[in-house]
């Protein structure tokens, strides 16, 4: 995994496929047990990017754009779209082309390019007015003091990294919602919601005195003249350019209260979670279309009051768990995932983004807010307190320019084409549908589908979508003089940069055709298991969310078994003669981990956790996606260099640093040995400077993990037999468990489970694929 | 009846001596006053009286230095009370059975004498310790009260203001006045150190203001939801004013300039009431609004039905001096229920609905202020004096109020601004020296067989220093079987109080034509009751005779139909101020009352011309019949009726004087002038005896109106048809 780590196996394209030769037919397809799928990360940096200061040009039957793919009659000035074969004059202005002089797009190697468009004919940047992007923090004041503190601060540090142009607005909830009026200079003023009623976005604008009867009757929001071009001026009285307001924001802070209702005892604090969301919404209405919106929502407890609920005020009623999630017993869940997909669709309609920083001993609701974050492409960070690293960390790379940037566009939306025959199920990842029907559009769907276009409010450098794919159930084999052996895909990602200036990523790739019934040896060359893995987590996932009695673990048993018969070398009814292609050899160790992780394993982790795993296993990439199912471990001793250990409790020594990176955690284990060594000091002595060199390599490599990494993840420093030990032990093979613990080697370590280990699951595999 | 025939009361009020003469004990007529001190015996008696019986109480008025009424705590003997009928301990009960028991002055049932009460009795049967029992001596005591008297711990004075910020209130001045005016009295409002205040303004939607203690300034919050409006803060809304000093005094100093640019138009008065009741709801006391514009959002908005000069005359009449939105009444009942006293001051140039808005004080047993197009530059220094005699006058807190009375007669019903809470209790919640209220009596027995009926009137009430007290005024009154003597004991100022608040009464449930004439069938129907009763022995033949007490019956009578309530018709008085001037009426004291219907006429060159700066100011309390007849073009008057004083420049007043008292506006518009002191003896002595008029009572501002002989129509609109005496179109006296 660590050499992998080291080349880009997404390359320029930033696609990678679960299968890369392709199957001809729906049938033969279906065979491959593994779904057609490709992992596109839209906006991926890559230096090798060109960016083309025009407008492409578009295939004048189905839209595709040109690229390298397509062919070029020079003499005749005419290109052939690859996708559906018509013929298209080149205009005017490419006269000059020949096979020497070819425009960027053409050129073979650059199958993705970049077009930076204006968003009005004016040719000069500087001269364009781009819209600033607006930041709407949204604090939950229903916390300790002590909390308030860690978020507060937290916000000051965030506003003094913002672009001073940056507009930012700021709501407060807790019982009720205040919306603060940054622009008003008199004092203080903040304008007060209901915390228990639903509100709709007109009467948000009305209240806050930026709808319709407030222009009429020259009311509270009404000024005239229209600065920074928004078409309802009253909304710059809320949100102000960032270097107005930092001062205004931080005596704000300064003076800002926990909620001041009283909360009677055995209780819940009151807590409108949902209202003000629904007032953030409506007041981001009132921006013009395309601005960059975000709302950073900043919540540390359940939603208790009007609609978005999540659980009663009574303390004595928890908080719904997987198992109420199951048997129904979940009163608000529901209702409230109603709620939150209609604020989604409010906000997708805006454009807008909802991210998301929950922080508390308890849930705070994110499996129901799961789907606006989602659906409008928001970040989500999920910590224990807002004094914690996951949360500060985190927080801040938000804000940050530069390397460090998240890389934080706003207005995306992604356009698919593909060639015939190839039929688009869906998306799981950061998106909507935007319902655009086509003849591409498959009769299934899966995840966000029925369409051939997604709308993506927000997306940055990492964000990560996985295409299904399907066939065309229509047999081609009666005419296979016209098969064309190339198949196409074009992904066409508009979007608005951090700077505000619209781009268009153009991305075709080309993958061979394969008549599979009549050999599946170059299929099998094709199959990238690492993508499989990821593809297959995210699939479970997804059925597990919207499938009801969806038995995940025999689901997967079942297609491993079915890939292993159908892939596997072996003789009928012979398990010792079962080999796996080298192509697929690591699979079955990725199943065997997806299901015993926390993606599979849901009982173990609470609906908000496991919502929040879901949402980054979905639009992280591939490589960290499967780290997340699979993690990996490095150990670290004297006399060798950091190497890449087994997965398995036998990994464990007395002498022996061990560093499990598992995405959301970072462990640092050290053995008993070097944690004894440790203890006395040793590290602190001239003569061990080797010790200390030990000591200190893990801890190099954990932070540039978490240098890279949003959000940040938790790490732990623990000993082996201490208590945090066991952030490491859940996730090794049980190789060794008490059941087999007199095998043991001294120094090593047990693992008290029931789970299968590796071995055993392995031996399970080869009996069941080798049945006849 | 010709009205210069009328004898004139150029002295004022006058109190009844005979009242107290005849029983030394009783209360001070300032405290209650009886329509008449000797009750008919029997009910065919007091039928041919024709004059209402009854009382005016006014329980807080203001003592002279001295006379302060004293202060009693019975600690853990209990307050002394009749078992049966509750009367409270007073001079006119009677010990017995060596001092054992005691006989009630109202019902007569004899009552055990507590251990800790008893004292022996003299020869003739008078309690040993009398002098150093100021409640068997004296018609007035307070008595401290026990916890039994509380429904809840005694509430501090709370003020909170609910101000209007539409553009019409910002361009007037009004908030500016308001808030320099509050923030001058935060060291006189009573109750130091408990006083609570909070804020809202309002315009189409409502602002609160946190003024929590440990802010450096307040927090405006603001509440748009007109159709479910709500608290935004459970707390700090309502802050104690010492601990907050610093947050409302920054709060003062910012308000007016806060909303100078505001555009907005609305009112959303109705929302921001219940906003304020909302907030005030767990306490209660006083709540000041300052209303500019004509409430049109949300509930109790109010339509511009304006004064309609076709309803003048038909059936529906009252009904534009009636609350058009049973909002009002509604909230009144609300608002009275908590403690509430609601005090409301308009300003507007347009309709502003007083009638609507004036129901809110009246049930609350508050006050209307109207100030009909106020503008700060002319009207600034009314409003000034006003609201801080609202904010610093002593006042009591959630008060109710009984009058009892001895066996045979019975109180049947009651006028003025206040809630009845059953049959006889009147709900109080703030009440101050500037009010009084008035009830009717009737014979419950055909016959009376007592020699003397007792009245006891009882304020149970918090103080702003946080006791609860009770104040009673008690009083005796002989029982009398000669219609004569009834005349004899007549106390003119307490019938006319009476007369005029059912006569304003009558007006919202009739024309206003109504409403005078059987005010004036009334007073006829007496006078001629008594000119028979003598008409034979003096041969008076058909003049009309008056009795002594009742000479200025007639020429008040006269007044009362004359005043803005039910003045002459659609054209005599805006509807505004017709409505207004009648809750005022409602509640004013007798002496303030009398001035009002008779102002004084005074004439002021010839004493600020005189040399000597020492002039004798007695000259000037010579004041002159009100009749046109009575001003020479050649001199200066002054006209003051306790609300506002005219100053009338005679067309042939020496131009010295005018300019003396005007400096260089002597020759302007005199409606757009504003007196002023300038550096000359003259303008001084004016200043000097404006200020002693005003003197005399602070309860109003008399704000100075200049008008110059023959300039119409001002001179006619705002003076001449107010001279009672004058027979001025419109005005059928
Ligand atoms: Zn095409
Ligand atoms: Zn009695």
């Amino acid at each position: 995994m660590s050499e992998m780590a080291n080349t880009d196996p997404e390359g320029l394209d930033g696609v990678r496929m679960s299968w890369n030769v392709w199957p001809r037919t729906k049938v033969e397809a279906s065979k491959c047990v593994i779904p057609l799928a490709a992992s596109f990360s839209p906006i991926r940096p890559n230096p090798d990017i060109i960016t083309l200061p025009y407008a492409p040009l578009r295939c004048k039957t189905c839209s595709a754009v040109l690229n390298p793919f397509s062919r070029v009659d020079f003499a005749a000035k005419i290109w052939i779209c690859p996708f559906c074969y018509q013929r298209n004059h080149f205009p005017p202005h490419y006269s000059m082309i020949s096979e020497t002089n070819l425009p960027g797009e053409l050129y073979a190697q650059y199958t993705t390019v970049q077009y930076s468009l204006f968003q009005n004919p004016n040719p000069n940047p500087n001269l364009t007015p781009t819209l600033p992007p607006v930041f709407l923090f949204m604090l939950d004041t229903c916390m300790i003091e002590e909390e308030m503190g860690f978020v507060k601060s937290a916000l000051k540090r965030a506003i003094g990294l913002l672009p001073e142009n940056a507009l930012v607005g700021f709501v407060s909830f807790g019982t009720q919602v205040q919306v603060h009026e940054l622009g008003f200079s008199d004092m203080s003023k903040v304008y007060v919601f209901r915390g228990n009623k639903e509100i709709s976005k007109e009467q948000v604008l009305e209240q806050l005195g930026l709808g319709i009867s407030a222009r009429r009757t020259g009311g509270p929001g009404y000024q005239k003249g229209l600065p920074n071009g928004f078409p309802n001026s009253g909304v710059t009285r809320f949100l102000l350019p960032a270097g107005d307001c930092e001062y205004t924001l931080n005596a704000l802070l300064d003076e800002l209260q926990t909620d001041q209702w009283p909360v009677p005892p055995g209780s819940r604090a009151s807590r409108c979670t949902g209202v003000a969301l629904s007032v953030a919404t409506g007041l981001l209405g009132a921006c013009s279309t395309g601005t960059g919106a975000r709302i950073i929502a900043l919540v540390g407890g359940p939603c208790t009051e009007g609609p978005g609920t999540i659980v009663s005020k009574d303390l004595s009623d928890p908080v719904r768990s997987h198992k109420d999630l199951d048997k129904d017993a979940a009163p608000y869940f529901k209702k409230a995932v109603k709620f939150y997909e209609n604020l989604a669709n409010q906000l997708v309609s805006q454009g807008h983004v909802l991210d998301l920083f929950a922080s508390a001993l308890d849930q705070v609701g994110v499996a129901e807010m799961k789907v606006a974050v989602e659906k409008t492409g928001g970040l989500v960070v999920l910590a224990e307190s807002f004094g914690h690293s996951v949360f500060k960390d985190s927080f801040k790379r938000v804000f940050e320019e530069g390397e460090q940037s998240l890389g934080l566009c706003f207005n995306g939306t992604l356009e698919i084409n593909c060639s015939k025959d190839i039929k688009i199920q869906g998306i799981v990842g950061p998106c909507t549908s935007l319902e655009k029907k086509g003849p591409a559009v498959a009769d299934t769907v899966i995840g966000e589908g029925g369409t051939t276009a997604w709308k993506m409010c927000g997306l940055d450098k990492s964000t990560c979508l996985t295409v299904f794919f399907d066939l065309s159930s229509s047999d081609r084999s009666n005419a296979p003089g016209t098969v064309n052996p190339m198949l196409y895909l074009q992904f066409l990602t508009s979007y608005q940069n951090p700077e505000g200036q619209l781009m268009l990523r153009v991305t075709t790739i080309s993958r061979a055709w394969i008549d599979s019934a009549v050999s599946s040896e170059e299929l099998v060359q094709g199959f990238d298991q690492e993508t499989a893995a990821v593809v297959m987590a995210r699939l479970t996932s997804l059925k597990m969310e919207t499938e009801e009695g969806f038995d995940a673990t025999r689901w997967l048993d079942r297609s491993l078994i079915r890939l292993c018969s159908k892939f596997g070398d072996y003789r009928k009814d012979d398990p010792a003669s079962f080999t796996l292609n080298p192509s697929f050899s690591l699979f079955p160790q990725f199943m065997f981990n997806l299901r015993r992780s926390q993606f599979v394993q849901v009982f173990n982790n609470s609906p908000d956790e496991t919502a929040y795993f879901r949402m980054l296993l979905n639009r992280e990439n591939i490589t960290n996606a499967a780290v997340m199912i699979q993690p990996s471990l490095i150990s670290y001793s004297f006399n060798s260099l950091p190497a890449p250990a087994l997965l398995d409790v036998a990994s464990i020594a007395a002498d022996r640093i061990l560093l499990l990176d598992s995405y959301f955690s970072v462990v640092i284990f050290h053995g008993m040995q070097i944690a004894q060594w440790r203890n006395a000091g040793y590290h602190n002595q001239p003569e061990h400077r080797a010790f200390a060199q030990l000591l200190q390599a893990p801890n190099d490599d954990v932070q540039m993990i978490i240098r890279e990494r949003f959000p940040v993840p938790r790490l732990v420093v623990c000993d082996q037999h201490g208590s945090q030990a066991r952030f490491l032990l859940a996730k090794l093979n049980p190789s060794a468990t008490y059941n087999n613990a007199h095998e043991m080697a001294a120094g090593s370590d047990v693992i008290f489970t029931d789970d299968v280990s590796l071995q055993v699951f392995f031996e399970h595999l080869q009996r069941l694929a080798v049945q006849s | 009846i010709d009205s210069k025939a009328l004898p004139r009361p150029l002295e004022g009020d006058v109190e009844p001596k005979l009242f107290a003469e005849m029983y030394p004990m009783n209360c001070d007529p300032r405290y209650l006053r009886l329509t008449t001190s000797a009750i008919p015996n029997s009910q065919s008696l007091a039928a041919r009286w024709h004059l209402p019986l009854g009382a005016i109480v006014c329980p807080l008025a203001e003592a002279p230095d001295g006379e302060e009424v004293p202060v009693v705590n019975f600690a853990s003997t209990g307050i002394i009370r009749c078992r049966r009928c509750r009367t409270y301990v007073n001079p006119f009960v009677t010990f017995t059975d060596s001092g054992r028991k005691w006989r009630c002055s109202l019902c007569t049932l004899l009552n055990d004498v507590p251990g800790e009460y008893f004292s022996h009795l003299d020869a003739t049967g008078r309690r040993l310790d009398l002098d150093q029992r100021p409640e068997l001596t004296k018609g007035s005591v307070e008595f401290v009260a026990p916890t039994e008297y509380m429904m809840r711990p005694p509430m501090p004075p709370v003020y909170f203001f609910l101000i209007d910020v539409s553009i019409s209130a910002v361009r007037s001045g009004m908030i500016e006045v308001v808030a320099q005016t509050i923030r001058s009295c935060l060291d006189e409002l009573p109750g130091f150190p408990r006083t609570q205040i909070g804020f809202a303004t309002f315009d189409s939607a409502i602002h609160f203001y946190n003024m929590k203690s440990s802010l450096t300034q307040p927090q405006m919050m603001v509440v748009s939801d007109l159709d479910d409006i709500f608290v935004p803060l459970p707390d700090d809304l309502l802050v104690n004013l010492s601990e907050s000093r610093s947050v409302v005094e920054t709060f003062l100093d910012s308000l007016p300039s806060m909303f100078q640019d505001n555009m907005n138009v609305e009112s959303a008065f109705g929302p921001a009431l219940k906003a304020a009741f909302m907030v005030m709801s767990q306490l209660g006391g006083k709540l000041l609004i300052f209303q500019n514009t004509l409430p049109s959002l949300g509930v109790g908005r109010l339509k511009l039905r304006g004064d309609d000069l076709r309803v003048y005359g038909t059936d529906k009449e009252h009904m534009l001096r009636l609350p058009e939105d049973p909002f009002y009444k509604q909230m009144a009942a609300e608002l009275t229920k908590n403690q509430i006293s609601v005090n409301a001051y308009a300003f507007s140039e347009k309709y502003t609905d007083i009638a609507s808005l004036g129901a809110l004080a009246k049930y609350t047993g508050g006050q209307v202020y109207y100030y009909p197009s106020f503008q700060s530059a002319t009207h600034g220094e009314k409003l000034r004096h006003e609201l801080s005699r609202d904010l610093t006058r002593e006042t009591a807190w959630e008060a109710v109020m009984r009058i009892r009375c001895g066996k045979g007669v019975r109180f049947t019903s009651y006028h003025g601004n206040f809630m009845l809470r059953s049959t006889d209790l009147m709900a109080l919640p703030a009440v101050d020296c500037d009010k009084a209220y008035a009830a009717q009596l009737s014979l419950e027995d055909t016959l009376l067989t007592t020699q003397t009926v007792y009245f006891q009137v009882a304020l149970l009430y918090t103080a702003s220093c946080g006791e609860r007290r009770i104040r009673v005024h008690t009083a005796a009154a002989p029982v009398v079987a000669d219609l004569g003597e009834m005349y004899r004991q007549a106390d003119s100022g307490a019938i006319v109080s009476l007369l005029s608040r059912l006569a304003i009464e009558k007006t919202l449930s009739h024309k206003l034509e109504d409403a005078r004439n059987s005010l004036q069938l009334r007073i006829i129907k007496a006078l001629k009751e008594y000119r028979n009763l003598y008409a034979v022995q003096h041969r008076l033949g058909g003049r009309m005779i008056y009795p002594e007490s009742l000479k200025f019956l007639p020429l008040y009578g006269l007044a009362i139909c004359r005043s803005k309530p039910l003045r002459g018709g659609y054209a005599d008085a805006p509807l505004d101020e017709r409505c207004s001037a009648g809750y005022t009426m409602m509640s004013l004291p007798v002496k303030k009352l009398l001035k009002l219907l008779y102002p004084r006429l005074v004439r002021l060159d010839e004493y600020i011309l005189k040399a000597s700066t020492q002039a004798d100011i007695k000259d000037l309390e010579k004041t002159l019949p009100l009749a046109a007849e009575n001003l020479d073009a050649r001199g200066l008057y002054l006209y003051d009726d306790g609300f506002r004083f005219i100053l009338w420049f005679g067309r042939a007043l020496s131009p010295d004087v005018a300019m003396n008292l005007l400096g260089a506006d002597f020759a302007a518009e005199l409606s757009k002038v504003n007196l002023y002191e300038h550096d000359n003896e003259m303008s001084r002595k004016l200043m000097r005896i404006l200020k002693k008029f005003r003197d005399s009572d602070h309860s109003y501002y008399q704000l100075c109106h200049l008008i110059r002989q023959g300039e119409q129509p001002r001179e006619s609109y705002l003076f001449l048809s107010y001279l009672l005496e004058d027979q001025i179109g419109g005005a059928n006296g």
